[in-house]
């Protein structure tokens, strides 16, 4: 079987070991492209999220966050295990509806914020803890909690930022109100393992925790005062949501006028320039300050 | 007597004065406004602290601006006895009351509030609509005017173990909230010994064991964050919880009529609002308790009806021995309930046929 027709096999079987090699590599490159590229474009990311927190045209911020959400979403459909960014979205969705949406149309906002949570979750699974928050009983969210290192806190601490705010909105619903206390074990667990995790948030979740409520409903005044001091001094006073959240929660729920006031004030007169790294949240906080200012007189 | 130049020009100087010292107050009395401090302990965003600010924005705009509320949510002011106090210093002029605070107004109210009293919601409104012309009487009697009424509803035990029986409650570490007396009533009539302590001190005596056992609405066990630290909730409400949105009679009386009258009207329709949200609220909360894997246990067919009518009637002797709530008040609400569930076994039996 040396013959032409003899050495057809042979051709034939070489087409066919090159084909069988190169299939599967073009199936995979297929499939991975979308990954690749994702995967590719992340430090333009990383560097879009940094100008976007350097922003201080509020207007310009609001008009681009949502194309950036959904460019994210659709790279999260190209790589969904992808857990960075599963945490941008969390954290992008959150500071859209919390700087932008909440004050005009609360309703919405509450939609925004699920959205941002079930990002949360699903990086909250990648880091080991796959148990719902919302429908496990607390000793047992406790116990998984307990067993996350590290390497969980954006997930944990963007899960319950996100549930956090929904809850807040919710005080109405008896289901929402009810997810307080799951919010509280996954930032409290963010607190033991690293306090100063986005400008020490977790001090600023328990300032509003123990100061937005009265001694009946658990809260705690000297409690929230000593988290509110400390996010100042991780930020080196440079973080003005620390002043409007103190002035917002602690200083109304303690019928304090001066106070209120007096950080309002220092918002509103805070340089714009404060601190460049967190010019879009301080912008905010001035916004906000400036809203809360003019309910001074029916709230004292 | 005749006038002379010069009197009669001051004669007119002083009348042209008067009238514009008058032209000029008029409009000050016409816009004359009246604002009423009004606290509550229901937290911002509550479903209770929505509609009183809905109550608030519809007397301000019904009223043109001329009374206009102030409104202390979330317990700002302190807690019920605190707003008590201030109200008769003239520091607040109102405020929505639950049946704790009632009591230091006119305490006859919470017969309302007896132990295993009702069997169900309508006989509630039944014996609440009989006794509220002397409830308003009572309330005006002691300085007060009540505005509109409001519940806390249905109140159940929470516990860390499950309670059979009444007398499984003679085994379990029982908060009482300090100082009241138809709590207290409660368990002396049932051969109890709780613990009492402030509503500050009960999650934390959940936690750390001080106690297991504790009593509310459903929706209270939710919004007090206790239901974290219990896994048990009884099936038979122990007794409905009472609220009242309530004014000074000075502050009342120093409003207009026209004022008084629409403070009184929007109070009542906004206080029959918040007994419907609180009914739904609590309903939800009970739901939302069963998904939260709360498990529920002592059905009205568990109890034992002797012991039962036993540990109302004694509740009820002991608060009229020490003057709390009156024996004609009792006998009353007794009267009205047989009156109502006669009358209800009629009209099954007429709606049965022959």
């Amino acid at each position: 079987m040396t013959s032409i027709s003899g050495r057809q096999p042979i051709l034939d079987d070489s087409l066919q070991r090159l084909c069988g090699a190169l299939v599967p590599l073009l199936l995979l490159s297929a499939c991975s492209m979308g990954t690749v590229v994702v995967r590719g474009t992340q430090t333009i990311l990383d560097s879009g999220i940094a100008a976007m927190n350097r922003e201080t045209d509020l207007d310009l911020a609001k008009a681009a966050m949502p194309a950036n959400l959904k460019l994210l979403e659709g790279m999260l459909i190209e790589d969904p295990g992808n857990k960075v960014l599963r945490l941008y979205a969390a954290e992008g969705f959150y500071g859209y509806a919390y700087g932008f949406v909440e004050i005009e149309d609360r309703e919405r906002a509450k939609q925004l914020y699920r959205r941002c949570y079930e990002h949360a979750r699903l990086a909250l699974e990648q880091s080991g803890i796959s148990m719902d928050p919302e429908a496990s009983p607390e000793n047992e969210l406790e116990a998984a909690v307990a067993r996350a290192g590290k390497a969980a806190v954006p997930a944990l601490f963007w899960s319950a930022s996100c549930l956090g705010n929904w809850v807040n909105l919710n005080r109405d619903n008896p289901a929402g109100i009810a997810e307080l206390s799951s919010t509280a074990i996954l930032m409290r667990r963010v607190l033991e393992l690293d306090e100063t995790f986005y400008h020490g948030g977790a001090h600023l979740f328990f300032g509003v925790y123990y100061g937005g409520r009265s001694p009946m409903f658990g809260g705690n005044f000297e409690r929230a005062e000593q988290h509110f001091r400390r996010a100042h001094e991780i930020n080196r006073e440079q973080l003005l949501l620390v002043d409007l959240l103190y002035a917002e929660y602690l200083a109304r729920q303690r019928l304090d006028r001066d106070a209120f006031h007096q950080h309002l004030t220092r918002i509103l007169e805070s340089p714009v320039n404060l601190n460049p790294d967190l010019a879009l949240v301080n912008a905010i906080a001035r916004q906000r300050a400036g809203i809360l200012i003019k309910s001074e007189d029916d709230w004292f | 007597m005749r006038r002379s130049y010069s009197q009669w020009t001051r004669h007119i100087i002083t009348c042209i004065g008067c009238c514009l010292v008058l032209s000029g107050s008029l409009p000050a009395m016409a816009e004359k406004t009246y604002e009423l401090k009004f606290a509550t302990l229901a937290p911002v965003g509550s479903t209770w602290a929505d509609l009183l600010q809905e109550w608030a924005d519809e007397v301000k705009q019904r009223s043109d601006g001329r009374l206009v509320f102030k409104i202390y949510p979330g317990g700002v002011q302190g807690d019920e006895p605190d707003v008590l106090k201030k109200i008769r210093f003239g520091q607040l002029h109102g405020g929505a009351f639950t049946g704790y605070g009632i009591g230091h107004i006119y305490s006859p109210t919470r017969a309302l509030e007896l132990p295993f009293l009702y069997s169900d919601i309508d006989e509630i409104d039944y014996v609440r609509n009989r006794f509220m012309e002397e409830i308003e009487q009572g309330y005006r009697d002691n300085g007060y005017e009540m505005l509109g009424w409001m519940e806390v509803g249905f109140i159940y035990f929470f516990s860390k173990q499950p309670i059979r029986s009444l007398d499984d409650l003679k085994e379990r570490r029982i908060w009482h909230w300090q100082g009241d007396p138809i709590g207290k009533a409660f368990f002396d009539a049932s051969g109890i010994a709780p613990i009492p302590l402030s509503i500050i001190d009960v999650y934390t005596s959940l936690s750390t064991g001080l106690i297991d056992t504790v009593y509310c609405p459903p929706l209270g066990a939710i919004a007090l964050q206790w239901f974290t630290k219990t896994s048990y909730v009884t099936n038979v409400p122990m007794a409905n919880g009472i609220g009242s949105l309530v004014v000074s009679r000075r502050f009342y009386q120093n409003l207009p009529q026209d004022l008084q009258k629409l403070l009184k009207s929007t109070g009542q329709a906004i206080g029959a609002k918040l007994v419907a949200a609180t009914r739904k609220d609590n309903q939800d909360s009970l739901d939302v308790l069963r998904s939260k894997g709360m498990k529920f246990g002592l059905n009205p067919e568990d109890l034992d009806e002797a012991q039962v009518n036993d540990i109302s009637t004694r509740a009820a002797q002991s608060l009229m021995d020490s003057g709390y709530i009156p024996q004609v008040t009792i006998t009353r609400i007794q009267q009205w309930l047989a009156e109502y569930r006669a009358d209800k076994e009629q009209h099954k039996a007429v709606d049965a046929g022959p």
